[in-house]
């Protein structure tokens, strides 16, 4: 096999992106994953900071902070970059890093996020008069009349209607919004004319469950082209199609820029030479194949994605290139006791410390790899899920360590 | 070596993630199925019991499309194969399915009576324009893999091999051996290009994967344990197992092991191989013949998903494009035949709407070839788009001159 010059290992969002800025770059890409990544599960939307102004609080972080490596100059062309995948696949998003948007989440409570899917940007709620929130016959896990409850909270001057329809989604198993996204994008005229018989305004809005397809924005296009009022998707529990459509919107690119994608692909150790790395070694149910890179970028995830892994308590390990882990000494600092709490868990700032290009260092800061870059949720030094950073630390890193 | 073996103990592993879900054709194609996460794990590791069947587990194809998309090593595909073999230990199989998943029985059968390969063709023709096929429960729309006039075993003691030498033995498998020999005979030549001497050993049985699917899972069991035995004499003697069809590669290398759990499955495993796997290690090993012609064709790749599961990469697109040619992958998921799942009648529709996205790739004619390593995802191109695929092997055997 000819070495390929980048060879990403991972395939959730930060792998994926990676994988995207290099072929963009020109460069003959592999990307090896096992398991589908997180993607499928998440909102599509993309964190930065949770902050009024993303850019100014990114400004403001320690210096152990993986932003502070990556630096705002690469955050903001990172989003730049995937506004502009996603609308080549025709999944249109808005945003930017000095604000933050507002999405309406399955249960009626607002969630703010830099980056969103148009079709989820609830912008506009504030200047709408009416609001309908549409349950659909069938389908599980959407409550209307909950979220009508929470909205009313945020929004007290409005008009609410819960409206009920029915698709024919019944008949065979219990419906989840990939379902009903899947059944629409053959058939989008079902949800348009079961839409058309609600009475709504130009001034009105439309709350539905994620359900305009799992592809681009084709089905949205088509039925909001027959309806006045503007319509919003919510999140929901997972299979999510908003993630689903990024992910695919992902593929497609990667896919139509020649980058080899290879599933099942479990690498368990790399090839190196001193300090470079000059492949990658997968096992698979009897041997082992090499794949020869010369450059490597390690988009593993963190503890949920097993890029980090931990048998004996306070000896993470990161199991490939065995890279030293970060992590907060003492138990006492590794977790507080309320698993959802509104203060940090000390084991999610857990991963491996970088320099400036994301290649992985030890205590006295040397660089172990020349041609290795950290990306994604195995950086250490922030708490990904407590300061709301997990997307955007991901796209960012992957902009990073394609582009150093 | 892989945790991913024994499928058994793997149902324990499950998140509960629905990556599964988002990636199983046959749930993106009729509501009907309620999944792999369900069906696999959630039920599987619940029950195995004859008492407590998911009603709708029959709808798996065992594409494995699960398998690739768990983050945690669950055997989901494996798990469902084991509960549909418990299944039938109760209930009756129907003439289709017995015909289907003894593909084998019925081409040696053929293969006794004189002129039976066109009597057998005449037959599926006529069975086809009667409406027979259809009665018994078979896809009346399909055309029944059409018999080749001389099997590849006994095409085979007419080649005359130029190498000595190093030897290889061919696990023909039955579509192959019945149904297109010409593989076989590019598979020869490319293996006496490169200085291998190709063996046949008569004792192999059908790898078994049409009865796994079919829930015969005993008489994949005798197959297996026969198979798995002549697989580790040749081991003995030092001589390799290459196979140029992908699910016979995938059952020997690691179905055997995660169905059955033996150890002497996984031994065997390791004197396997994939053809183009095999050719690539002579490749890396700097043992291959690449006094080959300049392959010029443009190739669209239909990557079957039974290679994606087998972790080795692309070694058919690296090799082929190495000698010049343009491999463009198809990238449009699963063909949806899934070996004689797409041959049911009640299944028919679901194969073909799975297959809808390739078909149309295909029609685009953007390409001087289709390229695909294994035969039922060849039968099911040609059926679906009018256009006849090859093996990649034919596509290298012929730039051998
Ligand atoms: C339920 C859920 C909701 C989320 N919601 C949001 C949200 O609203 N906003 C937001 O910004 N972010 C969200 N996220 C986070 C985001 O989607 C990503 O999970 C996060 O950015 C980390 O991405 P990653 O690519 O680093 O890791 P992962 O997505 O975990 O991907 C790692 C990949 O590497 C593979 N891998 C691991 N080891 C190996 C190996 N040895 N060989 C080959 N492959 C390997 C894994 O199988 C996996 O595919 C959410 C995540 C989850 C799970
Ligand atoms: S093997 Fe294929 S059809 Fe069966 S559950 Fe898995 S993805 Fe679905
Ligand atoms: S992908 Fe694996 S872990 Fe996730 S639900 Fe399916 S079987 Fe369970």
């Amino acid at each position: 096999m000819k070495p390929f010059d980048v060879i990403v290992i991972g395939g959730g969002l930060a792998g994926l992106m990676a994988a995207a800025v290099a072929a963009d770059n020109g460069q003959r890409v592999a990307l090896l994953t096992y398991g589908s990544g997180s993607l499928p599960l998440a909102s599509g939307a993309i964190d930065f900071l949770n902050a009024k102004a993303p850019d100014v609080a990114i400004k403001n972080l320690p210096a152990h902070h993986p932003y502070k490596k990556i630096g705002l100059k690469a955050c903001d062309a990172a989003a730049k970059f995937f506004v502009d995948i996603a609308a080549k696949a025709d999944l249109p998003y808005n945003g930017r890093l000095s604000a933050q948007i507002p999405i309406v989440t399955a249960v009626g409570t607002l969630k703010y996020s830099a980056l969103v899917p148009e079709s989820m940007d609830a912008s506009n709620l504030v200047n709408k008069k009416k609001i309908f929130v549409v349950e659909i016959k069938g389908l599980k896990d959407f409550y209307a009349a909950m979220i009508v409850d929470n909205l009313k909270k945020i929004f007290p001057d409005k008009t609410f209607e819960v409206a009920k329809l029915d698709l024919n989604l019944l008949g065979g198993r219990d419906i989840t919004c990939m379902d009903a996204a899947q059944i629409i994008s053959v058939n989008e005229q079902i949800l348009a004319d079961g839409l058309k018989t609600l009475d709504v305004g130009d001034d009105d809005a439309i709350i539905i469950p994620p359900i305009f397809g799992l592809e681009g924005n084709s089905s949205r296009a088509a039925i909001k082209s027959q309806l006045r009022a503007e319509i919003l998707e919510t999140t929901c529990l997972p299979p999510s199609p908003t993630g689903i459509r990024l992910q695919r919107a992902f593929i497609k690119y990667l896919q139509s820029s020649g980058v080899r994608i290879f599933e099942n692909s479990k690498v368990v150790r790399g090839v190196v030479d001193g300090k470079k790395v000059t492949g990658v070694v997968v096992e698979n149910s009897v041997r082992e194949k090499v794949f020869p890179a010369r450059k490597v970028i390690l988009a593993t995830g963190g503890f949920y994605s097993g890029g980090i892994t931990m048998r004996d308590f306070d000896q993470p390990r990161e199991p490939i290139f065995d890279l030293p882990v970060f992590f907060p000494t003492g138990a006492e600092n590794w977790s507080n006791e309320q698993l959802f709490s509104d203060e940090p868990q000390g084991f999610s700032m857990t991963g491996i410390f970088t320099d400036e290009s994301l290649r992985p260092i030890d205590e006295s800061g040397e660089i172990l790899f020349e041609n290795l870059h950290v990306v994604g949720a195995n950086l250490g030094g922030s708490d990904f899920v407590f300061e709301r950073s997990a997307g955007g630390v991901a796209i960012s890193s992957a902009y990073k360590g394609a582009t150093s | 070596m892989s945790d991913k073996t024994q499928a058994i103990f793997t149902g324990d592993r499950c998140l509960s993630c629905t990556s599964c879900m988002a990636n199983c054709p046959v749930m993106a194609a009729i509501k009907d199925y309620r999944g792999p996460k369900l069906v696999g794990p959630a039920h599987g590791r619940m029950h195995f019991s004859q008492e407590d069947i998911e009603a709708t587990l029959e709808f798996c194809s065992n594409c494995k499309s699960c398998d690739r998309a768990c983050p945690s090593g669950v055997a989901v595909s494996t798990l469902n194969m084991l509960q549909r073999a418990e299944y039938y230990k109760t209930h009756p199989h129907t003439q289709a399915e017995d015909m289907i998943a003894h593909g084998e029985r019925a081409g040696k059968m053929v293969r006794m009576m004189p002129f039976g390969a066109t009597f057998a063709n005449i037959g599926m023709e006529f069975g086809k324009t009667l409406g027979i096929f259809s009665k018994l429960g078979l896809a009346g729309e399909r055309d029944m893999p059409a018999y080749a006039s001389t099997p590849f075993k006994d095409l085979y003691s007419r080649i005359k091999q130029t190498a000595g030498g190093k030897k290889i033995v061919m696990f023909t498998g039955c579509f192959i051996n019945d149904n297109e020999p010409q593989v076989g005979e590019a598979f020869v030549k490319v293996m006496n290009a490169n200085g291998y001497e190709v063996l046949i050993d008569k004792g192999f049985n059908c790898c078994g994967s049409p009865l796994v699917v079919t829930g015969y899972l005993d008489e994949a069991k005798q197959h297996a344990d026969n198979n798995a035995d002549r697989i580790l004499e040749w081991k003995k003697k030092g001589i390799p197992v290459v196979t140029p069809c992908t699910s016979c590669s995938l059952m020997l290398k690691e179905e055997y092991h995660e169905l059955f759990a033996e150890h002497k499955f996984h031994e065997a495993a390791e004197n396997v191989y994939d053809a183009f796997e095999f050719l690539e290690i002579l490749q890396e090993r700097g043992e291959f013949n690449d006094n080959v012609k300049p392959i010029s064709q443009k190739l669209l790749y239909h990557v079957p998903c039974h290679l994606k599961c087998q972790a080795i990469g692309l070694p058919a697109a690296n090799i082929l494009e190495e000698f010049g040619a343009n491999v463009q992958t198809a990238d449009a998921g699963c063909c949806g035949i899934s070996g004689n799942y797409g041959f049911r009648k009640d299944k028919y529709d679901i194969s073909m709407k799975i297959g809808a996205k390739l078909f149309e790739r295909v029609k685009r004619k953007d390409f001087d070839k289709v390229i695909s390593d294994c035969g039922t995802c060849r039968m099911q191109i040609h059926h679906g788009s009018g256009i006849k695929p090859c093996h990649p092997i034919e596509i290298l055997a012929a730039a051998y001159q």
